[in-house]
């Protein structure tokens, strides 16, 4: 790799950290609403309730959200250690990006034909997982470069 | 240093993490006192006086109430006629008064939450309508208990003016006030002061000036926490 390469490479991972702290974020504040139950609530935040009460927003128990939490922190993480030359972490992200990309159009397929309601924060997730995988795709290639 | 930094900024951002989640689920989800002048409000409401203290509204006047001003326990609800839980939260309430009678006081406001539901508008204006003519809680549970036949109707006039004939109102006047100044003026002043609470969705539940979580809103939940507001009011 060219010490420009490197740089730029650097500088993708910073932003894969940032953005992935912006999912944790939303993903905090979803995993919250559940655990309160103030989802279940009709609230101002429309098509948020809908989404978060239905069976879509559990697996075994424990909420969706905190799960997408789990994913973004562990993309900072390794965003992080990439970025102190941990390379093996650097090459983990793609697939874990991946199958969160995978997991967000399932989704929105379920939000738009099956509960019939979206949840903006839910949708900025979605978003936030995408943007993530595009910059990963992106970094990997600069790496190969 | 360099090997160990990332792990530091890792452990850095998890209690980061951790700590916001603690303080969201602390903020939203206890029973949180309203402010002082809240409580003011709350009690002189019921009253039939109009204080507007430090921006929060004291709401529709008079308030809808169901039992003695002196009650120890009361109790106020933010409700919305089309929102599904306000629906599963009304028996337990009429349940509530039952069993505490005088010793608890219910005071309705309306909330409707009318980018989520398309009749919360009508079904509010409907209950205060039918109030002009005193039969505001009988309307209110009709609204309630018959919200699935009406919910994904696609013109509600006429169930509400069949439940106003039910309740033997004056149909004409009944119609009239369902667009009238007056009814706007008290969704209005109740979501006023919905909005100076923080109200954000329905149902919201203060029980003495303290918010009552939704997960408390369970008969079993809900009757430990009048009694203890009967007690501690002793």
């Amino acid at each position: 790799m060219t010490t420009a390469n490197a740089k730029r490479n650097s500088v993708l991972y910073v932003v894969i950290a940032i953005v992935s702290l912006c999912g944790l974020a939303d993903a905090i504040y979803l995993t919250v609403e559940h655990i309160t139950g103030e989802s279940v609530k009709c609230t101002i935040i429309h098509g948020c309730s809908e989404v978060l009460s239905s069976p879509y927003a559990t697996v075994s128990g424990y909420p969706l959200a905190g799960v997408g939490a789990l994913a973004y922190f562990t993309v900072f993480s390794l965003a992080i250690l990439a970025l102190f030359s941990y390379r093996i972490a650097g090459q983990l992200l793609l697939p874990l990006v991946v199958v969160m990309s995978l997991m967000s159009l399932w989704l929105i397929y379920l939000q738009a034909f099956v509960i019939h309601h979206f949840c903006q924060f839910c949708l900025l997730s979605a978003a936030t997982t995408f943007v993530l995988t595009a910059l990963v795709i992106v970094q990997r290639k600069l790496a190969r470069a | 240093m360099k090997r160990i930094l990332p792990f530091i900024i890792i452990l850095l951002v998890l209690g980061v993490a951790v700590g916001s989640a603690y303080y969201l689920k602390r903020t939203s989800n206890g029973v949180q006192p309203l402010p002082p002048s809240a409580n003011v409000s709350a009690n002189d409401a019921s009253q039939g006086t109009t204080p507007v203290t430090s921006g929060v509204s004291a709401g529709a006047e008079p308030a809808h109430v169901l039992g003695p001003a002196n009650a120890p326990a009361k109790l106020e609800e933010f409700g919305d006629f089309e929102c599904p839980p306000c629906g599963l939260v009304h028996p337990i309430l009429v349940e509530m008064k039952r069993e505490f009678g005088d010793q608890l006081q219910i005071t309705f406001r309306e909330f409707p939450l009318t980018q989520l539901h398309p009749h919360a508008l009508a079904a509010a204006s409907s209950a205060e309508a039918a109030g002009l003519q005193g039969k505001f809680w009988e309307m209110h549970d009709l609204l309630y208990e018959h919200q699935k036949d009406w919910h994904e109707t696609f013109d509600v006039r006429p169930i509400f003016e069949g439940y106003a004939t039910q309740l033997g109102l004056d149909l004409e006047r009944f119609k009239q006030d369902v667009n009238g100044n007056v009814v706007a003026r008290r969704i209005t002043a109740d979501g006023s002061r919905g909005h100076g609470f923080g109200v954000k969705g329905t149902p919201t539940v203060f029980l003495n000036g303290k918010e009552v979580p939704f997960e408390s809103l369970p008969a079993e939940k809900l009757r430990i926490l009048i009694r203890a507001a009967i007690t501690s009011s002793k």
